[in-house]
């Protein structure tokens, strides 16, 4: 671990990334999904990220948005440069979706933050059969408390997932209706 | 008396002979007065403030478990364990799932959820807890943070990270940091001190660690060393013989088994999935099998055991994760979940007419079920 | 005292190569606060840090304590000068409001990040925000208000490291064999909000190789450069 002080870190973590404007209207994700956007969006692009796309509306210390698409049989579902000592979630194409969001869990815990299931229902997504839940997920290091909303189907035997997290205290509520209408908005090609 | 002169007298006595010389060492060794805060500028006293500040930081953490019940019930035996310096030790139980406790120098006291899991009875408990107070007593915070590099692991692990720090960060840094032999030694001595004075049972002090060796042993990769708690306190052979030996020399004294069970039913469940929800299968097939052993009617064991044998579903798995869950269902008063488990199995098995009829006991128990609209849609499908 | 490192070179050529505008550390819309505007000054989170001649950090508890009483007394003798009519929030208090001031941090590490973060590296800004500092707590916020009465919150982290004099002798050594050794820097912002629409008005981020947080004098400039061009009418 380097002498610097964390404080340091997020600015020059900083230096590594890239953020690109993601315009209104129809948009392609990965090559199998597309969704029609009603506002901007910020994608957020570094090395190692994992197979996810991220994006944010407030910046990533506030908000994250998750999309998956396409993600394959056995294929790990996070970055895994850093934490050689964790355990690592792949996706398994026979999974259930009690299976998917016990692995999405598992992702988002693995930095000893606390998460807890809402609600998980059938519900379309892409125009396959799919789920939805709702998580609430307490981070680790800073204490702050999330929001959570997942969409997910597997299609193909490939997985397509949209996750978004944001402070339950405003922010989540602001952005929520947008994540909504962007998930009833997703088409999946067969 | 003089701090300075207590440290050079009291560690005299005790780093020399080690094993055999346990028992002497502990006949010579005094609990000292209470201590008073240090100057702020002494090392001590920087330490002490950064602890000040991180308990209130703690106090107010979404992490932190605030029931006034157990939290009392913790600090009680604390507290006895403790005797005089019981008014500055302040307990705080944390909901965390893995075995830890720690005690810092400003008398800040911390019980993770997975350490209040694992022990089988209040003498266990105050095993831990007086081994921490042992720490204390004898000042070995203090003696580590000279080291430099360990002042730093130390200064980065409690003042970046909090007391409730990053769990990757932990083994890191509690590694840097840990306790050396003498220490733990000494602390092994106290500890058993403390515990006979305060009536509990020597013998329960070697079986903690017998336990948590089994867990460790259950790993895949056989690495101790993840555990937060063995980074700072290296575990070690000598170490088990030496409490054995302990025990021996001083025989009597309760467990308090009873009261323990009482004390930590509301919560046993909740801590019991966050257990399974980690993911180590073998470390927890092997805390449940121990928990098993002794209570094999109790159904929420059971329960959490088919659990951890669903999710692994190696070969012969679900076979043993239906055992399981029917037996706690014989039991009684098992965990809805339960059903809800073994409908999940017999669905992916094609056998509907039980998965029908599990799921549906599944909702009766809990209507109000997080995912009772997706096994609603299960039961649906099942029908045709 | 302190030399740059080879990292803090590099920041602070992209950061000097950026002329900050007003602007910058305003919200649009906003340039003052009024005169006697009510402000409760959220309790300050500071740590000090000294780096040995290894390079190992280790926390100083006593130079931490220092330095918030500095910070204190510094922030009184400015709110004076600002003319503003300042309230200070009880321990007690704090710890109802925990929840707000976790999200000010998180809101802080991203506007930090992403609006001031890598100046010239203008990718990390988020291209939704226009340039503009555009971020709000919303409603929660109200909280702060309904507690202590005022209509504005100002909030301020610092984090600072310092080279022992073991590595200072280092430095010095080291220099004129042209390897360059980090001294230490100080990091930190003062950002003032809203307390009845959530708006963050004001954000100040600091990062540099100077200053001293440990003698009152000294700390007393902290401060002012914390609160550089705090917005108040004059």
């Amino acid at each position: 671990m380097r002498t610097l002080p964390i404080a340091l870190l997020f600015l020059l973590l900083a230096g590594c990334a890239s953020v690109a404007k993601v315009e209104s209207g129809e948009r392609s994700l990965g090559e199998r999904m597309l969704v029609s956007l009603d506002g901007p969006w910020n994608k957020v692009s570094a090395p190692d990220m994992g197979p996810a796309e991220v994006w944010t509306m407030e910046g990533r210390p506030v908000d994250e948005l998750l999309i998956y698409s396409g993600i394959k049989n056995e294929q790990v579902i996070h970055a895994t440069a850093m934490g050689a000592n964790r355990k690592n979630f792949a996706f398994r194409s026979g999974m259930q979706p009690d299976e998917i969001v016990a692995m999405f869990e598992g992702m988002l815990t693995r930095d000893g933050s606390a998460f807890k299931l809402v609600k998980l229902a059938p519900a379309d997504f892409g125009g396959a059969k799919g789920f939805r839940f709702e998580y609430s997920l307490t981070r680790k290091v800073d204490n702050v408390q999330l929001s959570g909303l997942g969409f997910g189907a597997v299609s193909s035997g490939e997985l397509f997932a949209l996750l978004y997290q944001a402070p339950r205290l405003a922010f989540f509520p602001r952005h929520q209706p947008r994540v909504e209408q962007m998930a009833r908005s997703a088409r999946i090609k067969t | 008396m003089n701090r300075r002169g207590f440290l050079a007298g009291g560690c005299a006595c005790c780093v020399g002979g080690l094993v055999p010389g346990l028992a002497a060492a502990q006949a010579a060794w005094e609990i000292p007065a209470r201590f008073a805060r240090p100057e702020a500028g002494s090392d001590e006293g920087g330490l002490w403030s950064m602890m000040d500040r991180e308990e209130v930081r703690l106090r107010k953490s979404p992490f932190s478990l605030r029931d006034p019940k157990l939290q009392a019930y913790v600090q009680d035996i604390a507290c006895r364990l403790a005797g005089e310096h019981c008014p500055d030790v302040r307990v705080h139980l944390v909901r965390t799932p893995l075995f830890n406790a720690s005690m810092a120098p400003n008398g800040m006291m911390q019980v993770w959820s997975g350490l209040m899991l694992r022990v089988d009875n209040e003498a266990q408990l105050a095993a831990v807890l007086g081994h921490e107070i042992g720490h204390y007593l004898a000042r070995h915070s203090v003696e580590r943070l000279r080291d430099a590099k360990s002042r730093s692991a130390f200064g980065m692990f409690i003042g970046m990270f909090g007391a409730v720090g990053q769990l990757g960060q932990l083994g890191l840094y509690a590694g840097m940091f840990a306790y050396s032999r003498e220490h733990e030694t000494q602390a092994d001595s106290i500890g058993v001190l403390l515990m006979r004075k305060a009536g509990y049972a020597a013998a329960e002090a070697a079986k903690v660690w017998e336990n948590l060796q089994l867990e460790t042993k259950a790993r895949p990769d056989g690495d101790a060393s993840r555990s937060p708690f063995f980074a700072t306190h290296p575990p070690a052979a000598e170490r088990q013989q030496a409490l054995a030996e302990l025990a021996q020399a001083s025989p009597g004294g309760v467990a308090n088994e009873a009261p323990w069970r009482e004390g930590v039913k509301p919560f046993l469940r909740d801590w019991l999935h966050e257990e399974v929800k980690r993911g180590q299968h073998e470390e927890s097939l092997a805390l449940l099998g121990r928990m098993i052993a002794r209570s094999p009617a109790a159904a929420d064991h059971r329960w959490a055991r088919g659990e951890v044998y669903r999710l692994r579903a190696k070969e012969g798995d679900l076979d043993r994760a239906v055992a399981d869950y029917l037996a706690a269902i014989a039991g009684g008063g098992e965990p809805p979940d339960t059903h809800r488990g073994l409908g999940m199995i017999y669905r992916a098995r094609r056998q509907s007419p039980e998965a029908r009829t599990s799921f549906q006991r599944y909702l009766e128990l809990a209507p109000e079920a997080p995912d009772s609209a997706l096994i609603k849609s299960y039961v649906e499908e099942l029908r045709t | 005292m302190r030399l740059a490192s080879s990292v803090f070179a590099v920041l602070a050529v992209l950061l000097a190569g950026v002329a900050w505008g007003q602007s910058k550390n305003l919200a649009p819309g906003f340039t003052s606060l009024p005169r006697g505007a009510a402000v409760v000054v959220m309790p300050t989170d500071i740590e000090l840090f000294s780096i040995s001649g290894g390079g190992v950090v280790e926390p100083k508890a006593d130079w931490t304590e220092a330095a918030m009483q500095h910070f204190k007394t510094a922030l009184r003798d400015k709110k004076q000068k600002l003319g503003l009519r300042v309230l200070e929030l009880a321990e007690k208090d704090a710890d109802e409001l925990a929840e707000v001031n976790t999200l000010h941090a998180a809101v802080a590490r991203a506007i930090a990040l992403h609006h001031f973060g890598s100046g010239a590296l203008r990718e990390t800004q988020l291209p939704t925000k226009e340039g503009k500092l555009d971020w709000s707590l919303g409603e929660p916020v109200q909280a702060i208000k309904k507690l202590t009465g005022a209509d504005y919150a100002l909030f301020s982290w610092v984090r600072d490291s310092y080279a022992s004099a073991e590595r200072q002798a280092a430095m010095v050594v080291l220099a004129f064999v042209g390897v360059g050794l980090g001294g230490g820097m100080q990091v930190g912002y003062a950002s003032l909000v809203d307390l009845n629409t959530g708006q963050v008005l004001w954000f100040n981020p600091l990062l540099r190789g100077r200053g001293d947080l440990r003698e009152a004098d000294k700390a007393a400039e902290t401060v002012e450069a914390l609160l550089e061009q705090f917005p108040v009418a004059k």
